[in-house]
Order: C-alpha cells, then structure tokens, then sequence
C-alpha cells in the first residue's frame, strides 16, 4: 500500500448523500471544500459537471460515487475519465434503478465483442 | 489439430474475462440490495423522527472522514483499493465511556438538587465528594474532540434503530464499493489485453496468408 490514504467522493441525491456520510466518508477540509454534492431538483448540470471534473482533479480523492442518474447527465465528462485513479462507480437511486447497460465501465467490456474491436 | 498458443492464450483470458464479469455482477446485486436497505431505513427514521429531521440541513459544519482507501497503482494500468476504517478501534471504547458516563453524571446532578433543597439535613458528606468527582470525568469527556466523528451524532444524541441500521448498511455499501472498484479496473486490464492479443493474432494470420 502506497502513501496516505484517499477519500471516497459522492455525488448524488440527499438520501444517497446521507447514508454515505452516515457512513463516514464526509469531509470538509481546509479551504471549506466538501467531497460530496447533493443534488437537489435546481442543481444545474454545469455545477455536476464542474464537481465532478474537481473531483477528478482532487489527489485526496480514491473512488467517486454517482447516482446513474446523474451519470446520465454527464456521461461525456465520465466517458472521457480513463484514468484507473479515481475509480468512478456508478450506483443506483431511489427512483432510477441501476442499469448495467448504461454503465460505462460495463458497456466498455461490452464492446469487447463489437466488430470495432475485429478491426 | 491443435489450437495455436495465441488463440489459446485469448480463450484462456476470455474465461477469466466471463469469471471477473460474473464476480462483478454478484457483488453489483449485494451492493444494491444493501443501498436499497439504507434508503429504507433513512425512510423509516425519517418517519418516526420527523421530515425534516434527516435531510442535509443536519450535517455538521465540521467533518472528518472516518474511512479512507488505500490505492495502489500498478504500471500496466491496474488499480487496487483497499477500505480502512479509522474509527473502527477508536469507536468502541468511546461509545462504552458514554454510556458509563451518562449514567452516574445524570445521577449526580440529581442528587445535587437533593443536596440544595435538602441542606438543612446535612446528610452524606462522602456521596458529595463522588458528586464533585462525576462532574470533573464529565468535563473531561466533553472537551474530547473526537465528540463530531461520528456521523450519528448529527441526527440526535437518542436516534432511532432505524438510522443505526442504515449507517451499518452504507459502512458495507462502502467497503464493496472499493472491492467494486478494483474489480472495474481488472476487468478494464483484461480487455484491454485481450484486444492487444487479438490484433496480434489477427497481424499473424494475414502474415501467414500473404
């Protein structure tokens, strides 16, 4: 195991917030910066997205957990994430159940078997 | 006829590819039952302690993260996240200090209203030294500041079972999440190898048909 330890990041709705920092991966640091971001209905997904690309530019930060939902928003920015550092991981919400089919990760194996990869 | 090593060495990954893909949809499902239990028990405190009792307006202005990942990056591109939980040692004898505290600080106090209403009486001088005693390991403890580390504290000092289930299932939620995550990187690894061998043999074969 190499250097100090890194912190898990979430963004997503209030309960998904709150389960997970019940859980204890909250912190605000010096400058006042949260890991995590709720979205609530008037969330802008410029302030997604912009949280999210701060997030991947952020070395404290190891895993970034996001709502599929919200993935859906940005997929651009998450598909453009190629990096093994932070991990992303999608996961579902309370009224969107998880899809794998929209997974980045999973749609990336998928196409392990498209005829784009016979080229 | 045999196979060559090259088309052999690809079904040999192939399978490993179908075994982390597999592996990776069962803990998907364990992972999402378990998130699903923790909304529910959200839900269900919330009800018992109001609407407005567990929303974000109760987050603490002070936060400490309590587990961090450790991540270890291999030179082909692999990752490995390994979840520490610093409070897990630490916890345990704070919430035992409590609970033997809050008893006999709560009892001192009473008996110091007995003492004031009762003082014509002067009974029990000793029981007063334990009275000033109790207060002084309270102090003590109150000042201590690991008091905002656990997250539980910000719904309420009595919250309901409900939300302690929760936090125990988004505790999981967290530890499969880094599990999840070494296992995504594998599994890019493995595709990622697999598409480099399977354009080699495909170079190989045209070779060997020109």
């Amino acid at each position: 195991m190499a250097g100090r330890g890194k912190l898990i990041a979430v963004i997503g709705d209030e309960d998904t917030c709150t389960g997970f920092l019940l859980g204890g991966i909250g912190e605000l640091n010096k400058n006042r910066k949260p890991n995590f971001l709720v979205v609530e209905k008037d969330t802008s997904i410029t302030e997604i997205e912009e949280t999210f690309k701060s997030f991947l530019t952020r070395n404290d930060i190891g895993i970034i957990l996001i709502n599929q939902f919200i993935a859906e928003m940005i997929r651009h920015a998450i598909d453009a994430h190629m990096q093994s550092i932070p991990a992303v991981l999608e996961i579902p919400s309370k009224e969107h159940p998880y899809d794998a089919s929209k997974d980045s990760i999973l749609r990336r194996a998928k196409g392990m078997f498209s005829a784009e990869d016979f080229r | 006829m045999g196979l060559d090593p090259a088309s052999l060495r690809l079904d040999q990954q192939l399978l490993h590819f179908m075994d982390q893909l597999e592996i990776l949809e069962e803990k998907r499902q364990k992972l999402n039952t378990l998130i699903e239990d923790g909304w529910f028990n959200i839900s269900k405190a919330r009800y018992s302690m109001g609407n407005k009792q567990v929303s974000a307006l109760q987050y603490a202005s002070e936060m400490e993260p309590l587990v961090h990942v450790y991540a270890s990056g291999s030179e082909n591109g692999e990752a490995e996240f390994k979840c520490e939980r610093k409070g897990d040692q630490a916890e345990e004898p704070e919430g035992s200090e409590t609970v033997e505290t809050i008893g006999p600080t709560d009892g001192g106090l009473r008996r110091r209203v007995n003492i004031k209403k009762y003082e014509n009486i002067k009974e029990k001088v000793a029981s007063k030294d334990e009275c000033e005693k109790e207060p002084q390991l309270n102090t003590k403890n109150e000042k201590s500041p690991c008091q905002y580390q656990d997250p539980l504290k910000w719904f309420g000092i009595l919250v309901p079972q409900n939300l302690k289930q929760a936090q125990a299932a988004f505790k999981e939620v967290i530890t499969l999440a880094a599990e999840i995550s070494t296992l995504q990187s594998a599994i890019v690894k493995t595709r990622l190898e697999m598409q480099t061998q399977m354009k080699d043999k495909q170079k190989m074969a045209s070779e060997l048909k020109e």
